[in-house]
């Protein structure tokens, strides 16, 4: 048995796997990391993510293009995720509150529109092509990693494209400078005279967009076909990645590496007939996050965002 | 904001919710008059279905109010679900490992194991808050995921039923379940004790000392700590207590309804209990109130779903959709602010005088 | 001709005329200082300016042009900068990166860090503003980061800038050399704003000065031809006099509170409390004077149980309190009044009847086997309110609701009502109006002629010297030296005391 696991085939496919599970994970963590560095922490990314996945399936299957279906995985995402900021921006509800409602009002309604599909045909599960494969040339012939990294969708590449993208944004723009500083001091942001509540707007906004579109690829990337409750927690999985990854984009790519890994690793052994319970493997991510939280925090490296949470009111300071 | 503009807010929202509830019945193609009349046969008409709603109500009593205590004491609770995942965990291995010797006395001691593990559970995230400052939002959800892990494990591990490949317990040995109350329905001897649950916390919270420690730091922790209240202790012991309470609901559903420990015990009532404790304003009585309400929904749901097709999810929506009409409630105080109405006291005080 | 003119401006809040018809003209290369009391509404004012509240009337003219100033933006767009009192940095990115926050600067979007760390460095040096650009502000000193923001409005060409008692927080020393610069930003072609209520400093550095009462205009006069005895009569609509309190003499008994070389490090280690020794004896009041943030807060905080002192040792009624919880330590006898009363004194959201009990919920007769007795908490409540004269609706009302001077009063009936021998008064009267500021010190007295110690901590200096038996300044996490409350004590003594001097260097 130990053979087969170390052997190469194996562990290309394996890899391969892991960045196809982590893809999903690390649209939607971006997204949050980019909410969360604007100090909302939207719990409701499970909402994103399903209506994401829900609206990019129904459109790519009434117009038949995956691009189309895509924007309306955006579109979906970026509904929900505004609701949630004009709850805790403008009405300074309380975030969590709001995120979990939004679930479970997502999930209704996925679910709702899902049988209303159904039924009008006729009670066959409908279902759509997916996205091709397009392999990069050269760099698809890389041994081991050529394959799991460079022979995937035009979607997979443009989450490399967003990575590295938020790298620069955070680190080397004016724009990323304005976004940490509201969620740290939205009132020392305010009085430089930077749009705090539009800020945070806009990275909601682009939460939506990317959770929304991890939903959607969950759908016409991989699986093909809608059903209830489809993402089954990914969100939840997203916003482990955000703590696990430190908000860093690059740290939550390789987190959600992991986490695709470890998935991986259970499916994989679970085909191999492993007599071990290998639930293990699906938990370690957890733990790890976990482990991470108590980590930065005995090491005082105040990584949250210092206003996270809490709603700004312009008035009373 | 007069009473008046208050009331007619308040008409609007439950005008939003029904409006969308009948635009939704008609999207499925049903006729909402058939449907209202169904949805209240369902939940009225029969006795199956009246004994339902206390079968769904009860798992929800148990988190509601787990969730609701934590609140109270200003701990973010979202971990009923896993919470229920332990106790469910606990009280099938106790129930499997203790000896038969012991007779009934095993339902008592499984009934502790279930609180005590929903309880441990919810502390190392509560120690993690009071000790470390780590914000128990991500970390109660973490926590969730681990239990279910532990469950996984052990259900394809050490509690296996013998024999079996299905991921799931043996059935509990005869006689260690919940007596059933009115045969033939589901209804059974769990609802009692969410009942008298709901009348021990709501004891608790507002007739003793500790449950005035737990409103005062859920309310200010700092003035709390700055005028010598226990506040750790406090924080400690509403988890413990709302960790406990879930933990029961895991009891609940393993002695009570299933009879053994399997995937899923939990239904994703543990989220949902988080809405209840809203809708309840982490109020005990409320949280009953508010969890006969929504098993109702789901039982009227599911009688529109059998004999319409209108797809029983609609009960997540219409809970979603009226937690955010709630959530909706500051819009006028906002409005009258933006208007130039009150704004800057130090601290955003306002005054009476 | 006028850089700013502020006509008939008017700023309400419930039940509250914060600003009342005022009118303000500062001209080009002028210090303008704006005097007057806590809340007699300054601060409102420069926010209305920029642009942080909208005021209900009234107009602005900028370089005799009409404005509306909706944004902070549109504020910085004309040229004028603020530094608040609390300063507005963000605690986790460098002193650069504050400077150039919001900005559009060469290269939007682009930071180009080099380029502009040379621009500010050019700004710093120029005026003498020396900071270190790359170091995060929660690691620089109270004085650098007022550099910081100062640099932060000069490098978004601030012509007009507001400053927020910008002297609270320093040294003597530190504010002649502020002062200096203040000077060459002046000469430099700038106008400045200063609020603030120090009424030799305002003599020393301003042009002219509007005083301010109550929210409104008393007027506006140039500094040459004032003195400070004006000033503080237009300020205060009375004259200052020295010791109002008729005070027994003390009867200094027994030790009540002993302070035995306490220390505090926070983080890097650099002390916050350093060395201190100090006795409370029976039947005095001790005053604790100092400029805001000289460790005041912290030492406060490590005798009522909420900081952990790092070396050094507390005895009451020789009692060791290092290692009880604070709870212990009130009922040994310690009561608290904390210097917020919002954040630490009351819990705003709880009624009244709540918030008097915080102490004593646990105890006979209010609990019995842990079960509380409601019609006790409510006898007892009634009888707090009409003893300290607190004006409340019910005793069901949430302390939110009650009016500051109502909200202390509840504050001292709690703490008052035990036996306790020595209480900790941290800025007991701040933000009071004076009748209830006045009935507050009273209480004090009382307490002490009654054999009880109180050791009060406050930064103005007009109450220390009304209320206390003996004094002692700290400035730096030191206690500088303890004096008598005598005739013959010289307000100056406190004052070189406050900026650093030991009392053997003063006497010197």
């Amino acid at each position: 048995m130990w053979s087969e696991i170390l052997n190469l085939t194996f562990f290309t496919s394996f890899l391969s796997a892991a960045v196809r599970m982590a893809v999903p994970l690390a649209y939607a963590a971006l997204g949050e990391t980019v909410s969360q560095k604007a100090g909302t922490l939207n719990i409701g990314l499970e909402a994103n993510m399903l209506g994401g996945a829900f609206l990019g399936f129904a459109v790519t299957y009434w117009t038949g293009s995956l691009f189309l279906g895509f924007l309306g995985g955006m579109a979906a995402g970026s509904c929900f995720s505004i609701i949630h900021a004009v709850f805790s921006i403008y009405l300074r509800q309380n975030q969590n509150v709001t995120g979990t409602a939004l679930n479970l009002f997502s999930m209704g309604l996925t679910s709702y529109f899902f049988q209303v599909i159904v039924n009008q045909t006729s009670g066959t599960y409908p279902q759509i092509e997916t996205l091709p494969i397009l392999p990069i040339p050269i760099l698809c012939k890389i041994p081991v990693i050529g394959e799991a990294f460079f022979q995937r969708d035009i979607v997979t590449y443009l989450l490399y494209v967003s990575m590295f993208a938020l790298l620069w944004f955070f680190n080397k723009t004016s724009w990323g400078l304005s976004l940490i500083a509201v969620g740290e001091n939205p009132q020392a942001a305010d009085t430089v005279g930077l749009p705090v509540f539009r800020m945070k707007y806009l990275a909601a906004l682009f939460n939506g967009i990317m959770s929304g579109t991890g939903g959607a690829y969950l759908i016409l990337g991989q699986l093909g076909m809608f059903s209830e409750n489809v993402t089954s927690g990914r969100g939840y999985i997203a916003l482990s990645l955000v703590v696990f990854g430190r908000r860093d984009p690059v740290g939550i790519c390789l987190a959600a590496l992991f986490m695709g890994a470890a998935n991986a690793l259970q499916f994989k052994m679970q085909a191999l007939g492993v007599e071990m319970p290998v639930q293990v493997f699906t938990g370690l991510p957890y733990i790890l996050t976990v482990m991470a939280l108590i980590f930065s925090a005995v090491k005082r490296n105040d990584s949250d965002p210092a206003a996270l949470g809490k709603p700004y009111i312009r008035n009373m300071r | 904001m007069n009473m008046k503009q208050k009331g007619v807010f308040a008409l609007i929202r439950v005008a939003a919710v029904l409006l969308l509830t009948v635009g939704l019945i008609l999207l499925s193609g049903a006729d909402p008059l058939q449907a209202f009349q169904t949805f209240f046969f369902g939940i009225f008409g029969t006795l199956h279905g009246f004994a339902e709603v206390f079968v769904r109500a009860t798992p929800l009593i148990f988190l509601g109010l787990g969730v609701a205590i934590t609140f109270r004491s200003g701990f973010f609770n979202l971990g009923a679900e896993g919470q229920l995942y332990m106790g469910a965990l606990a009280s099938t291995a106790a129930a499997m490992a203790l000896p038969e010797s012991l007779g009934a006395m095993r339902i008592v001691l499984a009934f502790g194991a279930a609180f005590l593990a929903g309880g441990l559970w919810v502390l190392f995230p509560a120690w993690m808050k009071s000790r470390l400052g780590i914000s128990e939002t991500v970390n109660t959800i973490m926590f969730n995921y681990i239990a279910i892990m532990i469950v996984g494990v052990c259900i394809r591990g050490p509690l296996q039923e013998s024999g079996s490949s299905l991921p799931q317990s043996a059935q509990l040995p005869e006689g260690l379940t919940l007596p059933q109350l009115l045969y033939p329905t589901r209804l059974h001897a769990g609802t009692l004790l969410a009942l008298a649950a709901v009348a021990v916390l709501w004891f608790l919270l507002y007739k003793t000392t500790w449950g005035f420690e737990m409103q005062m730091v859920g309310l200010s922790r700092r003035a709390a700590l700055c005028t010598g209240l226990p506040v750790s202790r406090s924080l400690i012991l509403s988890a413990v207590i709302g960790g406990g309470m879930a933990g029961l609901a895991g009891f609940n559903e393993v002695f009570g309804v299933q009879h053994r420990l399997l995937e899923g015990v939990s239904g994703g009532n543990g989220y949902t209990a988080v809405l209840v404790a809203l809708l309840a304003f982490n109020h005990p009585i409320r949280v009953m109130l508010a969890s006969f309400g929504l098993a109702a929904l789901q039982v009227g749901a599911a009688a529109m779903q059998r004999s319409l097709g209108v797809p029983s999810s609609i009960v997540s929506i219409i809970i979603g959709f009226i937690v955010l009409m709630i959530l909706c409630g500051s819009l006028p105080e906002i409005l009258s602010e933006m208007r130039g109405g009150f704004s800057k006291q130090k601290g955003g005080v306002r005054h009476v005088e | 001709m006028s850089l700013l003119e502020m006509r008939g401006i008017v700023k309400e809040f419930p039940g509250l005329r914060a600003v009342d018809q005022v009118d303000l003209s500062v001209k080009e290369k002028e210090i303008h200082a704006l005097l007057g009391e806590n809340g007699a509404g300054k601060t409102t004012l420069m926010n209305i300016l920029y642009g942080l509240y909208q005021q209900e009337e009234g107009e602005i003219f900028w370089q005799d042009a009409p404005v509306q100033i909706a944004e902070p933006s549109e504020a910085i767009a004309l040229g004028i900068g603020m530094v608040h009192q609390h300063f507005m940095l963000v605690r986790k990115m460098t002193a650069l990166e504050n400077i150039i926050l919001g900005l559009r600067t060469e290269g939007f979007p682009m930071i180009r860090r080099e380029a502009l760390a040379a621009k500010v460095e050019a700004l710093s040096r120029k005026y003498g503003l020396s900071v270190d650009l790359n170091r995060r502000i929660d690691r620089l000193s109270v004085g650098e980061q007022q550099r910081v923001e100062i640099l932060k409005a000069l490098f978004r060409n601030a012509h007009l800038l507001i400053l927020d008692e910008p002297t609270s927080v320093l040294t003597p020393q530190e504010i002649q050399e502020f002062f200096r610069i203040l000077r060459m930003l002046r000469d430099e072609g700038h106008s400045i704003i200063l609020i603030a209520h120090n009424l030799s400093e305002i003599l020393e550095i301003s042009d002219r000065v509007t005083v301010l009462r109550d929210g409104k205009r008393v007027c506006t006069l140039e500094t040459a031809g004032t003195n400070e005895r004006e000033l503080s009569q237009y300020m205060i609509g009375r004259e200052l006099v020295k010791g109002v309190h008729v005070r027994k003499p003390a009867d200094m008994g027994r030790t009540v509170l002993e302070i035995r070389d306490v220390s505090l490090w926070g983080p890097d280690r650099i002390a916050q409390l350093s060395h201190i020794d100090l006795t409370v004896y029976s039947g005095e009041i001790l005053g604790i004077a100092g400029v805001d943030g000289n460790g005041q807060l912290e030492l406060a905080e490590i005798l009522v149980g909420l900081r952990t002192q790092s070396g050094g040792s507390i005895l009451l009624n020789g009692t060791v309190l290092d290692h009880l919880s604070s709870r212990k330590r009130w009922e040994i006898g310690l009561t608290y009044i904390p210097a917020d009363r919002h954040q630490d004194g009351l819990i705003m959201d709880a009624d009244v009847c709540s918030n008097y009990l915080l102490r004593r919920y646990y105890c006979a007769p209010f609990a019995k086997a842990h079960i509380l007795q409601f019609a006790r908490m409510r006898g007892n409540a009634e009888a707090l309110t009409r003893d300290y004269q607190v004006k409340t609706p019910s005793v069901a009302t949430q302390a939110r609701l009650l009016s500051g001077g109502n909200q202390q009063k509840m504050i001292l009936a709690r703490e008052l009502q035990s036996e306790g021998s020595l209480t900790i008064a941290c800025q007991p009267t701040r933000g009071l109006d004076i009748g209830a500021a006045e009935y507050l010190r009273q209480r004090l007295l009382e307490r002490r002629d009654c054999g009880k110690s109180v050791l009060l901590i406050s930064t103005d200096l007009e109450e220390i010297l009304a209320l206390s038996d003996r004094i002692a300044v700290m400035q730096g996490g030191k206690i500088m030296g303890v004096v008598e409350n005598a005739p013959s004590l010289s307000v100056e003594t406190l004052g070189l005391m406050m900026g650093g001097m030991t009392l053997e260097e003063v006497g010197a």
